[in-house]
């Protein structure tokens, strides 16, 4: 059974996850538990419901995932920097330096971890306009 | 990437106080003429069609909202099919509901052109705002570096300095927002 804990989120919302038991991949509606850094005023408190593995059910270790940023010809360098900031709680040398490599190398990696974690991220980066995607990371 | 709203500050010249800067109580300024604030109305109600109809048409975007529903796995199609199941319809209710929220506060009359916004209210301005250039500047076809030169034969000439206006609301946005990120 679930069980509710209580979390700081920022911008709750209900995201259709894939959850991964015995290797089976299905999709399930939960409240992603993910804590997000956030402006103060963004934070809200509220309950949250997280998937607890039962014991007959293992879990399978992926190889981590990263999230890439790429350069566009649209959005403002402040603007990208910004966002990375907002999203990610990064300070503004470690933002202003990803929005660099997106500008001159044409991509950077933004965030890395599970895969639920990059697709939300994901979404996330497309809710603020930014062409992110995800794949394996190929290092590990 | 753009920085395009360099080209408007040429001929605005940057203002030591932007049109968007953050209130004293949390609040943020929005300081437009109403004329600009029908403008932007317009132009959201125009992109909120422009969404609406994209939705019943198919479940793929037209070529001009592509960069709002971008892929997600670049190299692996199946994986973004799923995706994009699952996911493209919450991308467009979010940006729906910003629309919504934005265009609500740029109705609202304030008495000396200065709208107070909630840190919400310019959170979905800016994404909206964002999302009106990203939309104006597929259809433009603007490339990486390039600079508007305003010529006066050039048909698309007004959607360039909208472009550009778009541009600079978006950036002072932004600038008033990170020195909220800055002091917390």
């Amino acid at each position: 059974m679930p069980r509710c804990q209580t979390t700081a989120v920022n911008e709750p919302s209900l995201i259709r996850c894939r959850i991964r038991h015995n290797g089976v991949v299905a999709n399930r509606q939960i409240i992603c538990a993910t804590r997000y850094p956030a402006t103060s005023a963004d934070t809200d408190v509220r309950p949250v419901v997280v998937d607890e593995p039962g014991i007959s059910e293992t879990s399978v270790t992926d190889r981590p995932w990263i999230v890439l940023v790429w350069n566009d010809p649209i959005n403002l360098m402040s603007y990208v920097t910004f966002v990375f900031q907002k999203l990610f709680g990064y300070n503004l040398e470690k933002a202003t330096g990803l929005m660099l490599d997106v500008h001159h190398k044409g991509r950077a990696v933004v965030s890395s971890g599970p895969r639920e974690r990059a697709e939300f991220d994901v979404y996330r980066l497309h809710e603020h306009g930014l062409w992110a995607t995800m794949q394996k990371d190929s290092s590990s | 990437m753009g920085n395009h709203a360099k080209g408007l500050e040429l001929v605005v010249g940057r203002r030591e106080r932007g049109p968007i800067r953050a209130g004293r109580d949390g609040t943020y300024l929005l300081c437009i003429d109403s004329e600009n604030r029908r403008a932007l109305l317009q132009l959201l109600g125009e992109l909120r069609d422009t969404l609406l109809e994209d939705s019943q048409v198919s479940d793929t975007s037209t070529d001009k909202l592509r960069r709002l529903f971008p892929t997600a796995y670049h190299d692996d199609p199946e994986s973004d099919i799923e995706y994009q199941r699952l996911m493209r319809g919450e991308l467009m209710a979010s940006r729906l509901d910003s629309i919504s929220v934005a265009g609500a506060a740029l109705e609202r009359t304030p008495d000396d052109d200065t709208l107070i916004l909630t840190p919400h209210e310019l959170d979905v301005f800016t994404r909206s705002i964002n999302n009106l250039r990203l939309v104006l500047g597929t259809m433009l076809d603007v490339q990486e570096g390039e600079d508007f030169e305003e010529e006066n034969d050039d048909p698309a000439r007004h959607h360039y300095h909208l472009y550009s206006y778009l541009g600079w609301l978006l950036d002072w946005a932004v600038t008033a927002q990170t020195g909220v990120l800055q002091a917390d």
